[in-house]
């Protein structure tokens, strides 16, 4: 029954170009040194705000710095904190809804408490004062950023695993002797991939749009290459003509990871609701 | 029989006298309890507000008021200022102090614009309420009635469309979409002033200032709408398609009600209050998204202020604002929760 939801993804139009726009824009990350030939903070010899040509595809900036090469790694600090971000909020959010799920009680209500308090923080505003400070650099980006994205995953995970927990092979699982580990590892987890999945892409979402406000505010790591500090940097230059190999480029690259991101989940959110599944259309009941 | 029937539907609801006392207990401690999630949310603030710039390494008096600050400074001022915040005695006591000063409405000094954090912000705050609020209402409105047309037609040509188009602009972020528009229509058309919010010394009154604050809000407002439709628009279709199937449609259907009157009346009104409640909810959201577009357009709020007191380094009034951005953000989803629970009775009962 679970497998069908990925194929649904794979088969709905929105995660076939979700999937398409993300896969396009992790290949470029990866291969960023060999799409190039320069670096990201090399002041090359072309003078400043040359027009795209053959050899900068892009153009250059006020400090003779190729554009092309600049947006290849501000894609490889995007991702790495979506991934990064994704992988760490999902991770706390199975261990602290799932065990609060499966122990319950008042372990269960004191999580329940911390997730509820949480969320009713205005995230963008805490991350915003912190940053002002310390002026998180990648790692500390994902760190600040998981630590406010996991209750929502959480409270979602407790809801699921306290369905799952019901299931039959659950429940024969329990009367064989298996221990709360063993049950979370491996009959609940595996169950739980779908939608696990749906809430870590939101994350990676909220991610990427974070990580590029924080930057086009000013206020990360002077040190990273960044999509929101090119577009910071090019806002002041509108009087120009280059914006429009500069600052469009820029917006575009990210929103076209916004988009593949927010399409997949889409994709993954009607596979998940039986309600809004395409296939049956006009007939309810039955089976 | 029929006595029966009714006392125990009845004691389902609310139950004899002391089943009430307990109802009315335990609500009483869902209530306060879920007040208290705010109460500890506003506290956090407070105490990441109290302790971060005391974290930062060296003299924690040049992390709160920042270098460029300090340049500026007589050594009265500044020994005044170490009093007032406490900053010669225990973390305890600053804490104290700095609570109390809170309590009194002092925000601190900003030293960018000489005045004091609360009154620079009140300046600024206004159009930003302006702007989030337009951007609420306008953004709700379009998204029920596209919501509405879109789920009526489901699978057909303007639903595909809509929704496509659509999911495509909520991709954008806020402060590029308002790149965009800023671009396209103030730069190369010209159509639409580069920055303010209203036309300097203009000495315009009445209607001609009206139109005047509209022309200049119309692009930072197009900007918020447009990604932001998306969340009522998707949650109506939601509950369109879903109200579609139910019974009373297909009855309505039957004694022969105009498309329209179904559209509208049956299935439309039906998603009016999940979308009410998730456009309380979204106000942090759009809040945020205000700041960044106020500053693509130098749109004289509070987020404009927030980035340049960024750049200035000015510390108090990075703080104030948020303070205060968060007691806005905290109240008004205090409020929804609190609307909410009166409108649907259905989640009175059953939290």
């Amino acid at each position: 029954m679970h497998v069908s939801v990925w194929r649904e993804v794979a088969r709905s139009n929105a995660g076939k170009a979700g999937l398409l726009l993300i896969g396009a824009m992790v290949l470029l990350a990866i291969f960023a040194p060999l799409l190039t030939p320069y670096g990201p903070r090399e002041n090359t010899t072309t003078p400043a705000f040359s027009r795209p040509s053959g050899d900068h595809w892009l153009g250059t900036n006020d400090a003779r710095q190729d554009i092309w090469t600049q947006l290849l790694y501000g894609a490889r600090t995007s991702l790495s904190v979506a991934f990064g971000v994704a992988l760490l909020s999902g991770f706390i959010s199975v261990l602290i809804g799932g065990t609060a799920a499966i122990f319950g009680g008042l372990y269960d209500r004191f999580w329940m408490r911390v997730v509820d308090a949480t969320i009713a923080i205005p995230d963008v505003i805490v991350i915003i004062l912190v940053a002002a400070y310390l002026r998180p650099n990648v790692f500390f980006m994902i760190l600040l950023l998981s630590a406010l994205s996991w209750p929502g995953g959480a409270r979602v995970i407790r809801a699921q695993t306290l369905t799952l927990k019901e299931r039959m092979h659950v429940s024969a699982a329990r009367t064989f002797g298996a221990g709360p580990s063993h049950l979370l590892l491996r009959h609940i987890i595996p169950d739980l991939g779908p939608i696990l999945v749906a809430t870590m892409i939101q994350d990676a979402r909220r991610a990427v749009f974070m990580e590029a406000g924080l930057s086009f505010l000013g206020i990360s790591d002077p040190s990273v290459m960044s999509w929101g500090k090119m577009m910071q940097y090019a806002r002041v230059f509108t009087y120009l003509e280059v914006w429009k190999w500069w600052l469009l480029p820029t917006g575009i690259a990210l929103s076209i990871t916004l988009i593949g991101l927010s399409f997949i989940g889409f994709a993954l959110e009607s596979a998940l609701d039986p309600r809004l599944r395409e296939r049956e259309v006009g007939h309810d009941g039955g089976i | 029989m029929e006595d029966l029937h009714k006392s125990t539907l009845e004691s389902q609801e609310v139950g004899w006298d002391g089943g009430r006392v307990v109802a009315a207990a335990k609500a009483f401690f869902r209530r306060s309890a879920f007040l208290s999630n705010y109460l500890i949310a506003f506290l956090l603030i407070l105490v990441l507000n109290f302790t971060l710039p005391r974290l930062m390494p060296g003299d924690p008096f040049q992390a709160i008021y920042g270098e460029e600050a300090l340049l500026a400074m007589t050594p009265q001022l500044k020994a005044q200022l170490v009093e007032r915040l406490a900053l010669d005695q225990s973390m305890g006591q600053q804490f104290l102090a700095y609570i109390l000063a809170l309590a009194g409405g002092d925000l601190g000094h900003s030293y960018y614009y000489n005045q004091p954090v609360l009154s620079v912000i009140l300046d600024f705050l206004p159009w930003t309420l302006l702007l989030t609020g337009s951007a609420l209402v306008l953004s709700t409105l379009l998204g029920l009635f596209l919501g509405i047309e879109s789920g009526f037609r489901r699978g057909r040509h303007l639903d595909k469309t809509l929704l496509a188009s659509l999911m495509f602009l909520n991709g954008f972020p806020d402060f590029f979409m308002g790149i965009v528009l800023l671009l396209i229509f103030g730069v190369v058309w010209g159509l639409i002033p580069l920055s303010g919010a209203l036309t300097p010394y203009s000495g315009l009154v009445g209607l001609p200032l009206a139109i005047d604050i509209l022309h200049h809000l119309i692009a930072p407002l197009a900007a918020l709408v447009l990604v932001r439709v998306t969340s009522a628009y998707l949650l109506t279709r939601n509950t369109m398609i879903t109200t579609l199937k139910e019974n009373f449609i297909l009855a309505a259907r039957a004694k022969g009600c105009s498309e329209g009157k179904i559209k509208y009346r049956h299935a439309g009104r039906n998603s009016l209050l999940p979308v009410v409640t998730a456009t309380g909810l979204s106000i942090p959201q759009m809040i945020t998204g205000a700041l960044f577009v106020e500053i693509v357009f130098s749109y004289p709020g509070v987020g404009l202020l927030l980035y340049n007191s960024l750049l200035t380094r000015d510390y108090p009034l990075i703080q104030g604002i948020l303070l205060m951005v968060t007691v806005v953000v905290l109240a008004a989803n205090l409020l929804v929760d609190l609307l909410y629970s009166r409108l649907d009775p259905r989640v009175s009962h059953a939290r």
